[in-house]
């Protein structure tokens, strides 16, 4: 069993000796750590973990702000010294509760409470393909997606991240798999990292398209593609 | 012969939690030399944000600052200095203005600079041990 993680942790100590525990059980590997949400929070955004320690309470915001604002479910231990955020932990479905400063012993312990089928995230995309909409199954249900709330479909090795304009969503998938799903009419491939909607493109330069502010990348193989697609006049 | 010590275990000062050390790092001073440096590093930076927000008289980040530093005692055997400022960052919390915990403000802020110098005893006494060893 191995799953990735990041540690999210103000105090220096207290992630040093964590990230140490994560080592020496050879269960984990560590892709980051994080003195702050908002930093924990983008690197989310683009990278997907199957498990955060997340301490509670940060300069900024909390860990529960986290939780509230990531587009997709890891399994979460929580690392604080104040056993009060107990309930909230509750609340928030989280695998564990340790408080610093935990043992080795009970480190493992945590460890255990984690089911091996993680990663957490939804391990199907697409289950049905309409004209007008999709299926992804995300966060442990199905969620529909009309074509044209999608703006693009980013990789992210073996994820996808759906991106609409109101939420994100990933899921188990590749963009190769889904460029043979989606509807052909609203969705082309213009890079091998990105699916886009092309009626949310609002320009194009040299190498890139822009959609909600966003650039993507257009590689040579599909720059001809892209402006034969487009109404150009 | 049950006080005898091994020669290659070190004594931690009896104002430690020796028990709560061996738990935690299982008598590997190497690496508990290397917690000790890391919390010495980040003390002062830490104990200054306690201060300031004493200065500026703001209770709530007073209990942050305490809340942030609370744990590292814990890491280096000062236990009881931990609930120490956890009872500190409670009266943060119940207080509605500054005064009403600057009786109990100085005693802390006492122990916890007490704290620096013995934490930094023990990681030099740490670094010579450790170095003997090689």
């Amino acid at each position: 069993m191995s799953f990735t993680c990041i540690i999210v942790e103000d105090l220096q100590v207290a992630a040093d000796y964590l990230k140490r525990c994560c080592e020496k059980s050879g269960q984990l590997e560590v892709k980051g750590h994080f003195t702050g949400v908002a930093d924990a929070l983008a690197f989310l955004n683009t990278n997907v973990v199957d498990l955060i320690f997340l301490d509670v309470e940060m300069p900024g915001a909390t860990g529960f702000d986290l939780l509230d604002q990531i587009a997709y479910s890891p399994k979460v231990i929580l690392t604080t010294s104040k056993p009060e955020y107990a309930f909230d932990a509750f609340e928030y479905n989280v695998t564990d509760f340790l408080k610093k400063p935990f043992t080795y012993q009970r480190f493992l312990d945590a460890l255990k409470k984690i089911p091996p089928a993680a990663p957490q995230v939804a391990d199907n995309t697409v289950t049905e393909s309409g004209l007008d909409h999709i299926f992804i199954k995300a966060d442990g249900k199905l969620i529909r997606l009309n074509n044209d709330e999608i703006l693009y479909i980013e990789s992210m090795g073996d994820y996808v991240k759906f991106v609409t304009g109101e939420k994100k969503y990933i899921t188990h998938n590749t963009i190769k798999n889904l460029e043979e799903k989606v509807s052909k009419q609203n969705f082309m491939k213009v890079h091998r990292s990105y699916i886009i909607n092309i009626d949310k493109i609002s320009n194009i330069r040299e190498n890139g398209l822009f959609i909600s502010g966003k650039e993507i990348p257009i590689s040579k193989a599909h720059k001809q593609e892209v402006l034969k697609r487009l109404n150009i006049i | 012969m049950g006080n005898e010590t091994l020669p290659n275990q070190f004594i931690f000062s009896e104002k430690m939690d020796a028990e709560a050390l061996y738990n935690l790092y299982a008598g590997d001073y190497l690496y508990v030399e290397e917690i000790f440096a890391t919390t010495l590093e980040h003390f002062d930076g830490d104990f200054g944000s306690i201060q300031l927000a004493y200065e500026n008289g703001n209770t709530e980040e007073l209990r942050k600052a305490v809340h942030k530093i609370k744990p590292t005692f814990g890491y280096v055997g000062l236990t009881a200095l931990q609930d120490e400022c956890k009872q500190f960052e409670n009266a943060c919390a119940g207080a509605q203005s500054i005064q009403e915990i600057s009786k109990t403000y100085i005693p802390i802020k006492n122990a916890l600079l007490e704290a620096k110098d013995l934490i930094q005893k023990e990681y030099d006494r740490l670094k010579a041990f450790n170095a003997s060893q090689l």
